[in-house]
């Protein structure tokens, strides 16, 4: 009968129908100038998250074992093989067999020898290894392969017969000759760990409490919201510590007093989402067509809730990280056996005074930098989600 | 539409008495006062009003949708043979949108944001015949949005990809995929541009031919009124204060709220009345009202017995109902200005 109105909407000047890889990239001029900082964060995230999966094959030794001489500062390690010049038994190291090695005490040098089966005389200082050696008590002495300059300069008549021998200590070792390089690697799993699924654990409960009580309202959501501010209202590291004195050490139980104090953050910016979605006219729109509440709670307030959520959600892992660390420094996290960035910035910061910087300085970084990635992460993800800039 | 088919089988939705309340901070707001009105099956009938006066509460109530602080304080809603207050929670969400649905005003806000196209009529129709299959409710959302004039392709998009008036015409077809006899449009073509606006009303004119709905049309144009609608209601401070039809009405109105209202309007005659007409005071506050006829603190024709006594929404002549003491003898009142008819 009647004709159909013909469509007057031209049609779109841009095709919409492009992949999703140059939608990313266009989205860096749509989103604001702010993208380098989502990217920064990206990197530093993305190199963490390899270093974790691949801790088995990037890390050098067993982050428990007693590997170095203890103390070996960053870059240390690898021992020079000096005999007097023109006497020495051995054209180079791996022809010694049952040569006397002269070593000195808790130096790299001892590990060494130990791991070539060699028999080794072991002197208390280095000017008795290197007396010991002028006195032809032995014809074979390791020396720490930085201190020869040194040493030859004061002993002319030394020569060295081997170079780099052993093994190098990238970022040192710590006061148990542990290598720091493996704890940093091993000890990226455990942060993650437990900062990833304390968030986990916080947004799972926070999320679906957060949509009730905002849903909901009325008594419930006046009992939840009190609930929810009494926790909030305590100093966050406080109760942590709380909690975690209570539960007792172990990675679940650290994720478990951690997540207790972020739960009320989700709830927060869940409910308040909650609250002004529910008003909107979509909504009204969705009840008008006769969706049932579980449905419009699953299908058209969640979805628009996610993206508060999953800003909330990343800058929480960087505030787990530094509580999880900020546990372990007072003593209340980790069992030992266990490398952890917090447990090594704790152990290390009284040896900061003596000279060995390395022991805090490595994990330190380590944690300022993840926080950081997750932070810019979140920061652009914010920027990204945020609806307002979808245009 | 003649108004001699105004009979009892004829009608759709039958108000009756219905009383919406807010109670906001001790202070109860009555949007909606004893409010009396009948929809025929098939018509267009327009809902005028000022903003605030009660319209859109009316129309969300006769989908009981009304949220606290609001409350139906009391009333009848018949539609066809039943009555909606009696009914559960439950049956009432089966009757919204397969028999009475809404279109709302802002087409930006009134879509998902997060859901393409498809998902919404798909889903609205799963909602209520859950044993249909997605790629059967697909073809249907896709018959109907080729009736209104929207590519096949825009089904995938995302709401915010949309232009205004393609949102609301899917909204439109939101209100159609389950065939609802009474489609309230609240306000739905007041943030379209004229031209747009224009086509959408076209659109539902050839709907309501097509598929025999019942639109009632909340809207403060009178201009769309005129355009579209059979008949027309004047609401005033949460009271239905005039109805009759649109040639009617717009010919001879006759209480002095629908005659003000109607030379409010802009005309390209200037001619004919040098400035346009400016209703003196403020809409009342709906808290605390003006008493007797809620008009009389503007109302240019003001009688004594206005001040006490409300008057009632009476048929003045067949099919024209008036909510006016000018046309109601009353023991008080003593002196009538014009003749008064009954």
């Amino acid at each position: 009968m009647s004709e159909t109105t013909p469509d007057i909407s031209p049609a779109p000047l841009v095709d919409d129908d492009i992949g999703f890889v140059r939608r990313i990239w266009r989205g860096r001029i749509w989103y604001g100038t702010e993208w380098y900082i989502t990217v920064a964060g990206g990197l530093i995230l993305l190199s963490i998250t390899l270093m974790t999966i691949m801790a088995p094959v990037l890390a050098p030794h067993d982050p428990n074992d007693f590997v170095g001489a203890p103390f070996t500062p960053p870059g240390g390690g690898p021992q020079a093989l000096v005999a007097r010049s023109g006497e020495s038994p051995v054209a180079s190291a791996n022809e010694i067999t049952d040569e006397l090695i002269g070593v000195q005490r808790n130096q790299n040098g001892v590990n060494l020898a130990k791991e070539m089966e060699l028999e080794r005389e072991r002197y208390q200082n280095q000017d008795e290894l290197i007396a010991g050696l002028q006195n032809e008590e032995v014809d074979l002495v390791f020396i720490d392969q930085n201190l020869v300059p040194e040493v030859l300069e004061a002993n002319p008549n030394f020569d060295v017969v081997n170079e780099n021998l052993g093994r190098i200590y990238r970022l040192g070792t710590d006061n148990l000759g542990r290598d720091i390089t493996s704890r940093i690697i091993w000890g990226a799993r455990t942060i993650l760990g437990v900062a990833l699924a304390s968030a986990l654990l916080s947004s799972l409960i926070g999320i679906p409490l957060g949509l009730i009580s905002g849903f909901v309202g009325g008594k419930v959501d006046r009992t939840l919201s009190l609930i929810m501010d009494s926790i909030y209202s305590f100093p966050g590291l406080l109760l942590a510590i709380a909690l975690a004195a209570m539960l007792g050490p172990g990675l679940i139980n650290v994720a478990v007093a951690i997540s207790v104090i972020y739960i009320p953050t989700f709830f927060r910016v869940v409910r308040g989402q909650v609250l002004s979605i529910k008003e909107s006219l979509y909504v009204d729109a969705a009840r008008s067509l006769g969706a049932k509440s579980p449905n419009i709670l699953r299908r058209y307030i969640f979805p628009n809730v996610i993206p508060s959520v999953t800003v909330v959600f990343s800058f929480n892992i960087a505030d787990a990280i530094i509580t999880a660390a900020g546990l372990a420094f007072i003593g209340l996290g980790l069992p030992p056996d266990i490398p952890d960035w917090g447990y090594d910035l704790s152990k290390g910061h009284s040896f900061l005074v003596a000279g060995q910087w390395w022991m805090i300085t490595f994990p330190g970084i380590m944690i300022t930098l993840v926080a950081a990635g997750f932070s810019l992460f979140g920061e652009g993800l914010s920027e990204i989600l945020n609806p307002r800039l979808v245009k | 539409m003649n108004n001699s088919h105004l009979s009892e089988a004829n009608i759709l939705y039958n108000i009756k008495d219905l009383v919406v309340e807010y109670h906001t901070r001790g202070v109860v707001v009555t949007a909606v006062d004893h409010v009396n009105l009948k929809i025929q099956r098939g018509e267009v009938l327009g809902l005028v009003g000022e903003s605030g006066c009660g319209k859109s509460t009316l129309g969300k109530a006769l989908m009981r949708m009304i949220e606290p602080p609001g409350d139906i304080v009391g009333g009848e809603l018949w539609l066809d043979q039943t009555e909606l207050m009696g009914l559960p929670e439950r049956e009432m969400r089966e009757w919204r949108g397969s028999k009475i649905s809404m279109i709302f005003q802002d087409p930006m806000t009134s879509l998902n944001p997060v859901q393409r196209i498809d998902e919404h009529i798909v889903e609205t129709i799963k909602v209520h015949e859950p044993e249909t299959k997605k790629s059967t409710a697909l073809e249907r959302a896709q018959a109907l949005f080729e009736r209104l004039g929207i590519q096949k392709r825009r089904l995938n998009d995302y709401p915010h990809q949309l232009s205004g008036g393609m949102r609301q015409r899917t909204m439109v077809s939101l209100g159609l995929s389950l065939n609802a006899d009474l489609i309230i449009a609240d306000e739905a073509t007041t943030s379209l541009d004229v031209i747009v606006e224009a086509k959408l009303v076209d659109q539902l004119e050839e709907i309501r031919k097509e598929f025999g709905v019942t639109i009632l049309l909340i809207t403060h144009n009178i201009a769309l009124i005129a355009q579209i609608a059979d008949r027309i209601a004047v609401m005033y401070a949460g009271r239905i204060i005039e109805i009759g039809s649109v040639h009617d009405v717009f010919l001879d109105p006759l209480h002095p709220y629908t005659q003000g209202l109607l030379q409010s309007v802009p005309n390209i005659k200037f001619d004919e009345r040098e400035e346009l007409y400016k209703m003196p005071g403020e809409p009342p506050s709906l808290s605390n009202p003006p008493p007797g006829c809620r008009f009389h603190p503007r109302c240019p024709k003001v009688m004594p017995i206005c001040l006490k006594i409300k008057p009632q929404l009476l048929e003045n002549t067949p099919g024209r109902q008036v909510h006016c003491w000018l046309y109601q003898n009353h023991p008080e009142k003593h002196q009538s200005t014009t003749e008064v008819a009954v």
